[in-house]
């Protein structure tokens, strides 16, 4: 009896035990590291030419959290598939793997959800400038993905929109107070029949105007959509529901207009911002620049550039970087897209020299505006670095896929230090941004590569996109490789272009998966072919049957790259073998007289000499291309 | 999300809600009796409340009642009430037969028959062939929620639960108890469409009303430490279409009572409720028509019963009538960036009902008597805001409203003879009904300026073989906005139906039924001579129905299996209340042909104890 009590005191004692340490360890069990962790912003990015960007479409990468999976139609391209930053976080292996350094991460603002049945799983239909989307996960996910990569020494760059909001209001032309299609004229005695959507009309330089059967009736005003359902809800932050800061005019359908570039709204009834307003210009940079003081993100991609003026662009990305900066986060690396293949255009955004030239008032304004927004007087400084669209259109497109003349590279390339600048912003990443374009052969705005060669047998699409790919790591700049191109994705115009990336099992086995790791491997190893400055010294005018049609040949050296050499030779020709050489004419490269040169590509590793007059004849193969270096270096 | 804002009722020109009529009619339908003010019927004759919906189970039970209270009334009501402590053995009540009340002389003179369910109650009182007139009992007031009964059987000890046989509730036994309304209908037009309610008056035949059937279950429980009396009550009801109409098995169903009675409770004659009730009193059978007081709330009420044969009855409840003046949800987005939306109740604000009715029966030779009822009403609902468009707030007022009324009852405690005659005026939130919402109302957003008065009559006649019962009521309503619309209107009908018992044991009955009805609305109507009248229509209808009574005689004995036959002829009025393509706007005759029965026994629709 006596054992059987102190058995029973013993049981008690240790349930009551028990039940302490479980009460003890409580509060433990609910305290949320991911989201009570502060951040602190530290500099993570060393120099940016060493990058491989790689840019995702979240919602296409990789699914891990299913439990954001809303509404989502994952058989449909233009509608939510469910990937999230967790996905990411989730497959950073393969990512290393395939040995991207820096990941561009589509939008992570909260989004209009759907409109007229198509999903704003991009991220370009901003809503809420302040939540995160919810599709692609909360804070948390975000920061732990940020931290992940920073971990594995890689970085994240943000992509951001300041040109519009999403379709977040209507003009209400018929004062009726509901969004309508208005149908004018009747068709006969020459007037057209004309559809107007009060969500997207057509372009009005005075600002859309109200009408009635009897004519204009003023401005329409503009009413803000309130459908929690599709998200279509009035803009955060609050400064945004103020139809003052939009330019209200309608949807741009002539680009070459100055005045609708710059105010037009984007097509798809994207609603545009009045940039020009200094309230508005504070507000982008308190909007944006906290996203990074939530995240420790490295980087902005900003989206649609061109539609904004160059005054918003010195305000923004001056103060983005001043206000990092006094937090401990430099060289912040923000680069533009100009969806156009004007190269002054487009680097008219990375030049310090007042392309625009404004005149004394304009300047004057600018600088009050400064002023009032506190902080020091704006400088001419704008992005660091721009999406290379017209390398795009007439280098990928117009020589890798359509075979045109390999001299409109060189010209286009010997264009860049003036149209970009040679002066690197202040404060920024310490490059010129002529050194520094973002280098792309596809992205999520244009067709894939393998699509504009679809009409090619499989083996020489393959090739096209090999040698295209050269050209992406070796070219001068930062390579930025579209998710998808290493599994050899072959999608069409958006939405078509935006697979899931699961569909490919992330293999890493593919010949194009392996040629990018290759590739980013030589481009690791060569300081050349990262940050040497580039010469070409071969281009060809031919696209016939002259010898040298088709090829491009360049030298990546000097800057700073030591001493440090690579030649690239590329035959764009997809047709026939072709030479370094036209007639009497062969090339010429400035490595020393005798240097044997090893081809770091080829498997086989074949070797060079540069004759004694310093000139060196190639003889390629269609579609092939080299890395020469010195042997032994 | 701009829901409903289309169906709000502002107060000038807006349509009427033409939702909002539906969710009144399906009420009237289900015989909640009670006439929407305001928004009657007719405008949209095809979903107006109706005869074909529904209701009123009601009648009965004061003819069941009344038999019990009947003429024990009088010296009842001098008793003496009983000693809560001595309680009378609730058993004595489970089987009327033996109940041997001491002091019941009167009941046992005329002894009532016993409702239809009992059986063995009517067995044992056939001598009756006459079912007490008494529903009158109290008066002729059939149905009194809160019967008078109490009066008649006042609290003497034990002897609530010792009525003679006829004269008691179906049951007072502790247990469970079951009991049923019940009316179904096959029918239709004469080219075989759907039966549909033709009056164009909000109340008028029953003949036509459709299929509706309350099964209640009850719990009946004494204390004998306390000497209290507890009920239970839960009703559930079904309306049209049920599944053997149109094979759904999805069933309209209502619970139209749930809750908890204390009687005796500390003081003899004191009872009190909580719950979800049916609350009302004296109706018109012919009409299905409850004119004076009928309330659906949630929320208690006191009862006392003075040993003067005087009754005072308090009540208070809630309720919300599914109509944007009460309640509007709007979508709005989910907390902390959560997906998708979520329903925020912009606008939830409730009625409050509170009700006073005082009664007091006079006793006239031995079995008759005269009822005087003194009756108003307090409604109000607290200040709102709701959304008319996005982010657009519009506050909204609190408003008032009341109703005051009475009703003489006249009886003669035999056959149910009686004649009720009420009046009641309505003003402000109350002359829209205890579920319309107020519709145009004054600029201030309120139903001030609303009113309603009302004028009827209802009543029974059996002589031998004979009955004749009577229907009719005389209204007017007003509603807020200051123009005459087409929501104002004035109506009214009359009704009678005679009746012949046939057969040695009365075992089939004949009724005929003939009616008269008129309305008239605020809006013009151009005449033949080019000048303006007011909408004018009237409507008279004629009826036969021969019917099988295994109860035998008596204008509220039940069950019944009938036939039915009713002409219908509307003038040009009547008919310009339906829209084009309403078979009745094109239809002068109308016929309908149905077979169908009747029922009720058991449940406290048809007795109060």
């Amino acid at each position: 009896m006596g054992d059987r009590g102190r058995g029973e005191r013993r049981a008690r004692f240790h349930r009551s035990a028990a039940l302490a340490l479980t009460l003890a360890a409580a509060p433990a069990c609910v305290h949320f590291d991911n989201l009570e962790e502060p951040i602190e912003l530290a500099t993570h990015a060393g120099d940016w030419r060493d990058q491989v960007i790689y840019q995702i479409l979240v919602d296409r990468f990789a699914d891990a959290d299913y439990g954001n999976n809303y509404g989502y139609a994952p058989d449909h391209m233009a509608r939510y598939h469910g990937g999230d930053w967790a996905g990411i976080e989730q497959n950073l292996d393969y990512l290393q793997e395939l040995g991207v350094t820096a990941l561009w991460i589509s939008p992570v603002i909260k989004n209009v959800d759907t409109d007229a049945g198509v999903d704003g799983y991009h991220g370009y239909w901003a809503q809420d400038l302040t939540a995160t989307n919810p599709h692609f996960g909360d804070l948390a996910a975000l920061r732990s993905l940020v931290a992940a990569a920073h971990e594995r020494e890689m970085l994240v760059i943000i992509d951001i929109v300041t040109n519009h909001l999403g379709q977040l209001f209507y003009y209400d032309i018929n004062l009726n107070g509901q969004p309508d299609i208005l149908i004018q004229e009747s068709g006969k005695f020459g007037k057209p029949v004309l559809h107007t959507t009060e969500y997207d009309p057509d372009f009005d330089p005075r600002g859309i105007q109200a009408f009635t059967s009897l004519g204009e009736a003023g401005p329409a005003p503009i009413i803000f959509q309130h459908d929690p359902a599709t998200n279509h809800m009035p803009p955060l932050p609050v400064i945004f529901q103020d139809p003052a800061v939009y330019n209200r005019k309608g949807r741009t359908y002539n680009f070459a207009d100055p005045d609708q570039l710059l105010h037009g709204d984007f097509p798809g009834g994207l609603k545009d911002v009045d940039t020009s307003r200094c309230d508005v210009k504070q507000a982008m940079v308190d909007s944006y620049a906290r996203w990074i003081e939530l995240t420790d993100a490295d980087g902005f991609r900003i989206d649609t550039v061109k539609h904004v003026e160059r005054h918003f662009w010195r305000f923004f990305t001056q103060r983005v970087r001043q206000r990092l900066a006094e937090q401990g986060k430099k060289n912040f690396f923000m680069f533009g897209e100009a969806f156009d293949g004007d190269d002054w255009l487009v680097g008219s955004f990375t030049r310090s020299d007042y392309p625009d030239a404004p005149t004394q008032e304009q300047l004057d304004a600018e600088q009050a505006c400064a002023a009032e927004a506190g902080g020091p007087a704006i400088t001419g400084d704008q992005l660091d670095s721009a999406f290379y669209f017209p390398q795009y259109y007439q280098v990928i497109r117009d020589v890798f896929q359509n075979g045109d003349a390999t001299q409109k590279i060189a010209d286009l390339w010997a264009q860049r230090p003036m149209n970009y600048g040679t002066a690197p912003t202040a404060g920024g990443v310490g490059l010129a941004p002529a050194d520094i374009p973002v280098n792309f052969i596809d992205n999520h705005d244009v067709p894939r590569f393998l699509f504009g060669v679809a009409d090619r047998p499989a083996a020489e699409r393959r090739a096209l996109l090999h040698n295209t790919l050269l050209l992406l790591f070796t070219a001068q700049g930062i390579p930025c490789l579209y998710y998808g191109t290493e599994q050899e994705f072959a999608g069409g115009n958006d939405p078509a272009n935006r697979e899931d990336l699961w569909g490919s099992g992330y293999a890493t086995d593919g010949a194009t998966f392996r040629l990018i790791r290759r590739l980013v491997d030589i481009r690791k190893d060569r300081p050349a072919l990262r940050r040497g400055a580039v010469n070409v010294v071969w281009a060809s005018p031919h696209t016939g049957d002259e010898s040298d049609a088709g090829v491009i040949a360049f030298e990546r050296q000097g800057g700073d790259a030591g001493g440090d050499y690579a030649l690239i030779v590329i035959n764009t020709n997809q047709a026939r073998d072709a030479s370094t050489l036209f007639e009497d004419t062969v090339m010429t490269v400035s490595a020393p007289p005798g240097t044997a040169l090893v081809d770091v590509l080829a498997s086989g590793g074949g070797t060079f000499t540069v004759a004694g007059d310093g000139t060196l004849g190639l003889t390629l193969p269609p579609v092939s291309g080299a890395i020469l270096v010195p042997q032994g270096s | 999300m701009r829901d409903a804002i289309d169906v709000i009722v502002l107060p000038s020109d807006k349509p009427i809600d033409v939702h909002a009529l539906d969710r009144h009619d399906a009420r009237k339908c289900c015989s909640v009796g009670s006439i929407v003010r305001g928004r009657s019927p007719p405008t949209r004759p095809s979903r107006r409340p109706s005869l074909a919906s529904g209701t009123l189970f009601w009648p009965p039970r004061w003819l069941l009642l009344g038999a019990a209270l009947a003429l024990s009334s009088a010296r009842a009501a001098l008793a003496e009430p009983a000693d809560p402590a001595e309680p009378a053995d609730p058993s004595a009540t489970v089987d009327p037969s033996e109940t041997g009340e001491p002091d019941a002389p009167a009941e046992s003179e005329a002894p009532e028959p016993a409702p239809p369910d009992e059986p063995s109650a009517q067995e044992s009182t056939p001598a009756t062939p006459t079912p007490a007139s008494a529903p009158a009992t109290e008066g002729p007031a059939p149905a009194e929620d809160t019967d008078e009964s109490e009066k008649v059987k006042p609290h003497t000890a034990g002897d609530d639960d010792t009525t003679t046989a006829g004269q008691r509730p179906p049951d007072y036994a502790d247990g469970f108890h079951f009991g049923s309304y019940g009316r179904v209908i096959a029918g239709g037009d004469a080219t075989g469409r759907a039966p549909k309610n033709a009056d164009i008056v909000a109340r008028g035949s029953r003949m036509d009303e459709s299929t509706y059937a309350e099964l209640e279950l009850r719990r009946e429980d004494y204390w004998e430490k306390t000497g209290v009396r507890t009920r239970i009550v839960a009703t559930t009801a079904f309306a049209h279409p049920v599944f053997h109409y149109n094979g759904d098995f999805n069933a309209r169903l209502a619970v139209r009572n749930l809750y908890l009675e204390e009687r005796d409770l500390g003081v003899a004659g004191l009872s009190f409720w909580a719950g979800a009730r049916m609350y009302r009193g004296d109706d018109i059978y012919a009409l299905d028509y409850w004119p004076l007081d009928n309330l659906n709330t949630i929320g208690g009420g006191v009862r006392y019963d003075f040993k003067t044969r005087t009754t005072l009855k308090l009540h208070a409840g809630l309720n919300q009538p599914t109509d944007p003046f009460y309640r509007q949800s709007v979508l709005r987005s989910p907390v902390h960036n959560q997906l998708g939306a979520t329903e925020v109740e912009i606008l939830d604000r409730q009625k409050l009902v509170s009700s006073a009715r005082v009664s007091h029966v006079f006793g006239v030779g031995e079995t008759g008597g005269i009822k005087l009822v003194g009756y108003g009403e307090l409604h109000w609902v607290g200040a709102g805001q709701r959304e008319l468009d996005a982010m657009n707030y519009q506050d909204l007022p609190s408003d008032l409203g009341f109703v005051a009324g009475g009703e003489l009852s006249l009886f003669t405690g035999k056959r149910s003879t009686h004649l009720n005659l009420y009046g009641r005026y309505a003003h402000g939130l109350a002359a829209y009904g205890e579920w319309g919402a107020p519709s145009q109302l004054a600029l201030d957003l309120t139903s001030k300026g609303a009113h309603e008065y009302v004028f009827a009559l209802g009543g029974n006649y059996e002589v031998g073989p004979f009955g004749l019962l009577l229907g009719g009521y005389f209204r007017n309503f007003r509603n807020a906005s200051a123009p005459e619309d087409f929501d104002d209107l004035t109506e009214g009908v009359i009704l009678a139906r005679p009746q012949l018992w046939l057969g040695k044991k009365r075992l089939f009955g004949l009724a005929l039924e003939g009616s008269y009805q008129a309305q008239q609305r605020g809006v013009a109507v151009e005449q033949d001579d080019g000048t303006f009248k007011a909408l004018f229509g009237q409507m008279g209808r004629v009826g036969i129905m021969p019917f099988l009574s295994p109860g035998g005689e008596g204008s509220y004995q039940r069950p019944h299996i009938r036939l039915m036959y009713m002409l219908t002829v509307r003038d040009a009025g009547a008919r310009s209340l339906y829209p084009a393509d309403d078979v009745f706007s094109r239809r002068g005759i109308d016929h309908f042909i149905a077979v169908g029965a009747e029922w009720w026994f058991g449940s406290t629709s048809y007795f109060r104890d």
